[in-house]
């Protein structure tokens, strides 16, 4: 009775001995698509005249920039598309650009929208207040 | 590997890669959400030390690197490396849920993944890193608060992060 979860956990992680086996494309494709899609990403999201590095300190990471966030979210809905085994055409590397550009006009236009700032935006609390 | 050896690599591994991760990212030096202050006043008043204070209240009150590694770790064993990703992605929108404003959780998941892939070649699975960052987050949160704090305030001086300065 108690294997259930033993066995679905093994079900889940069969045949991932090398982490890729859920996917139909070779890894070589996989690293193309990604690296396509964080490139794509950043190159859109200078286009549109977000900065490329956040403000310093790198402790307030509201203010969004061309390496972070774009780049992860673009990987992180390629990573859902790839392991539902859905790549478009071309072994995934259309399905990477568009990815890549959805994800910068997102962070652009959709971002303070959809995650909006803290109301108190006083960086975190001081220490001797 | 055997899985004894395998578990004490994989807790030294994930404490090293959120504790520097986290100590990078500032978390010693203020409390980046709401809670961390009074976890981390009151570890001072048992005794403990201010800067290990607000990084056990800051990881306790909201995903940074510790939770990262743990959701990395579980993403890679069900999905594979693109489990990781998906998990620093996770990771992203619960630092935004929660309000947090750093940047540790994401990159402490990116690190975690391309740690367990590494390792998987020397034949460490990813099930001894999700016990060893159990164990790894119980050495700092578990055992001893006040004397953890000490040991995290030491580290958070070596990289100039303390709060007091």
């Amino acid at each position: 009775m108690f294997d259930l979860v033993d066995s679905t956990l093994f079900f889940a992680a069969y045949g991932n001995v090398f982490g890729l086996g859920n996917i139909s494309i070779s890894s070589f494709d996989i690293l193309l698509a990604y690296i396509v899609a964080i490139a794509v990403a950043v190159v859109v999201a200078l286009a549109l005249k977000i900065p490329l590095l956040p403000s310093k300190p790198y402790r307030y990471s509201y203010d969004v920039s061309a390496i972070y966030p774009t780049p992860i979210i673009a990987i992180g809905v390629l990573s859902i598309f790839l392991v539902l085994n859905y790549t478009f055409m071309y072994n995934g590397l259309v399905l990477a650009a568009i990815i890549g550009i959805l994800s910068a006009l997102f962070v652009k236009y959709l971002f303070d929208f959809v995650f909006p700032k803290p109301l108190n935006e006083d960086n975190g609390e001081g220490i001797d207040e | 590997m055997n899985e004894v050896i395998g578990i004490i690599i994989a807790a030294i591994l994930c404490w090293l890669n959120f504790v520097i991760v986290d100590t990078y990212f500032g978390l010693p030096e203020q409390p980046g959400v709401r809670g961390a202050r009074n976890i981390g006043q009151d570890v001072e008043r048992r005794g403990g030390d201010i800067a290990g204070g607000f990084f056990q209240g800051n990881i306790l009150c909201s995903p940074d690197a510790s939770a990262g590694t743990l959701l990395a770790s579980i993403g890679y064993l069900l999905l594979g490396i693109p489990g990781g990703i998906i998990a620093a992605f996770f990771v992203f929108m619960g630092n935004r849920l929660c309000a947090d404003p750093g940047y540790a959780g994401t990159c402490g998941s990116l690190t975690a993944t391309v740690i367990i892939f590494v390792c998987s070649f020397i034949g460490m699975t990813p099930e001894m890193f999700i016990v060893g960052m159990v164990i790894a987050i119980l050495t700092i949160m578990g055992i001893d608060q006040a004397k953890a704090s000490i040991v995290l305030g030491k580290i958070a001086k070596k990289f100039n992060r303390h709060a007091r300065e």
